[in-house]
């Protein structure tokens, strides 16, 4: 027993040692794989996206939408449409007698029903004297350039007879930087221009955002309380109660006063036949609630909503 | 275990080194338990085999020596003599108890010839089982170790574990690098395990083969022998 001991101790021991030597993990080496920053956001969060730029340096607490303007708040008795002209949009004659696509013109000079209350959506013509100028320039050089492939024409079919007028033919070819400085005075060199953002306090600093970020949605609480108001004058008809599907969607149009501007529109249709009457009563309600309180900061989120009415929720207390 | 020993504890073990002491003395102490206990039975277990293959080679040819002298027609009573003294091994034991107890119902005053071959037979069977007992001593522990080590070590994984999910729960750290060590080091446990069990399940299993055979063959010996003096005694009735 004892040599078997003995034995057994030294392998043991000699295994030990030779694992001290040769077991050392070697660090494992990954394969850098290029990261893909992934976030997982809410519709909510998306359609609530702060208006501000992608490369913005400050990451706010409390991201403000970028306000250039502060939005008027307009007395909801001021009813009256402004109409603002819009001044004509003169387009380039254009040189090329390509065929004139057929301008679809309104009948009558359109009024405007709804108020253009914001400031950002004036239409300039931009379409201006530099725009016809380019157009004019554009076609000279088609001439020109037409010009100077007759002469580059002409002077290779020269080439080919004699050589000796290749100096000559050089000349022609070198660059006439005068023309391209007479083209040069004509870029538009104006600063890259955006329209006035409005909102309700005066913000300058982007937050992290899109520009096309929207903070100033309707939030749910706010298209709650559009609701209630409606619903506070809504008398669904009776034998509504427990229908399943007589779920309403209305499409509700409103001016900045929180009147209604235009017929509601009911966009979703129903077989039952209650369907009619519970739409018909809806609308009405519409109609008689009006004008809603709204924040004015945001006309242009709830100026065009779609509310949906559930008889359910009238009777479920 | 409160949070902040957990917490103290997993300090060390985001900057550890991954040897084999490494592994060893950043186990919990259950741990280094589980593993020293497990480095012990391997060792024992180890001592075991090779204890036990030179004793069964001696045996074998100790048994083929002897069973070459037995039928090469020498004297039962000189072979008697020559190994009287010293048994040495498992057969010629088994031999010098038949001849002891046949010499002796002779060397007596009176002849006690009744019974006397199952008396034989007897002192055989004892010698037998003590000389199949003696081949056997210690296989039993290959066995246990066998069966029981890859519990054991999975017992110092599990524990292993534990400590270090603790450990990952007081540094609310998730990332591989706390969470590797602790594992590698819990594993470590089960590895020495494998190692110890694994040899001792093999071994057991061809101990015991071979312990089955030179049993068979004592047996076999036996018989033969049993028969050789009954027609003896049945000559001198």
């Amino acid at each position: 027993m004892k040599l078997g001991l003995t034995i057994s101790s030294a392998g043991h021991a000699a295994l030990l040692a030779w694992g001290l030597v040769t077991f050392s993990p070697k660090p494992f080496e990954p394969v850098l794989a290029e990261s893909l920053p992934v976030d997982v956001i809410s519709s909510s969060e998306f359609t609530q996206i702060t208006a501000g730029s992608k490369t913005a340096k400050t990451i706010e607490k409390a991201p403000k939408p970028v306000v250039d303007k502060v939005g008027e708040r307009k007395d909801p008795k001021d009813l009256t449409p402004k109409v603002t002209d819009k001044p004509e949009i003169t387009a380039a004659a254009e040189k090329p007698p390509a065929p004139k696509p057929p301008e679809v013109k309104p009948p009558e000079p359109k009024p405007k029903p709804e108020p253009k209350p914001d400031a950002k959506k004036e239409p300039e013509p931009k379409v201006d004297a530099i725009a016809e100028a380019l157009k004019k320039e554009e076609a000279k050089k088609k001439d020109e350039a037409k010009k100077q492939e007759e002469a580059k024409k002409l002077e290779e079919a020269k080439k080919k007879e004699e050589a000796k007028k290749r100096e000559e033919a050089k000349k022609q070819e070198k660059l006439d930087f005068s023309k391209i400085e007479s083209k040069l005075a004509l870029l538009d060199k104006r600063e890259a221009r955006r329209q006035a953002a409005t909102g309700e306090t005066l913000n300058q600093t982007a937050s992290l955002g899109l520009p096309t970020g929207r903070a100033a949605t309707l939030s749910q609480s706010e298209i709650d309380a559009l609701r209630a108001q409606i619903q506070a004058c809504w008398s669904p008809p009776v034998g509504v109660a427990d229908a399943r599907d007589l779920n309403v969607e209305i499409r509700l149009m409103l001016r900045q006063d929180g009147t209604v501007a235009a017929d509601p529109q009911i966009l979703n249709r129903s077989p039952n036949p209650l369907f009619q009457v519970a739409a018909e009563s809806a609308r009405r309600a519409i109609l008689r609630c009006q004008p809603y309180r709204l924040p004015a900061a945001k006309y242009d989120v709830w100026k065009d909503v779609e509310v949906n009415f559930d008889p359910r929720d009238m009777f479920r207390g | 275990m409160n949070p902040a020993d957990v917490a103290q504890s997993a300090l060390p073990l985001t900057s550890s080194d991954l040897s084999i002491f490494g592994l060893f003395w950043q186990a919990h102490w259950i741990v280094k338990f589980v593993m020293t206990g497990l480095i012990a039975s391997s060792v024992w277990v180890w001592a075991i085999v090779v204890d036990k293959t030179i004793l069964f080679s001696r045996t074998k040819k100790a048994m083929d020596r002897f069973e070459q002298a037995f039928w090469s027609g020498q004297s039962l009573e000189e072979l008697y003599r020559n190994l009287q003294s010293r048994p040495n091994h498992s057969m010629a034991a088994l031999f010098v108890a038949a001849m002891r107890e046949w010499k002796r119902s002779f060397e007596g005053s009176t002849r006690s010839f009744a019974g006397l071959q199952m008396r034989i037979e007897k002192v055989m069977d004892v010698t037998i089982a003590r000389e199949v007992e003696r081949l056997e001593r210690r296989l039993l522990v290959l066995a246990t170790v066998g069966s029981a080590g890859p519990f054991v070590g999975l017992f110092g994984t599990v524990w292993g574990i534990m400590t270090s999910f603790q450990s990952i729960a007081a540094s609310k750290n998730t990332s591989l690098a706390v969470v590797a060590p602790g594992i590698a080091e819990a594993l470590f446990a089960t590895a020495i395990g494998l190692i110890a069990a694994i040899p001792a399940t093999i071994f057991y299993n061809k101990f015991s083969s071979e312990v089955n055979k030179q049993a068979a063959r004592l047996e076999g010996f036996a018989d033969e022998f049993s028969a050789i003096l009954s027609r003896q005694i049945d000559e001198r009735v």
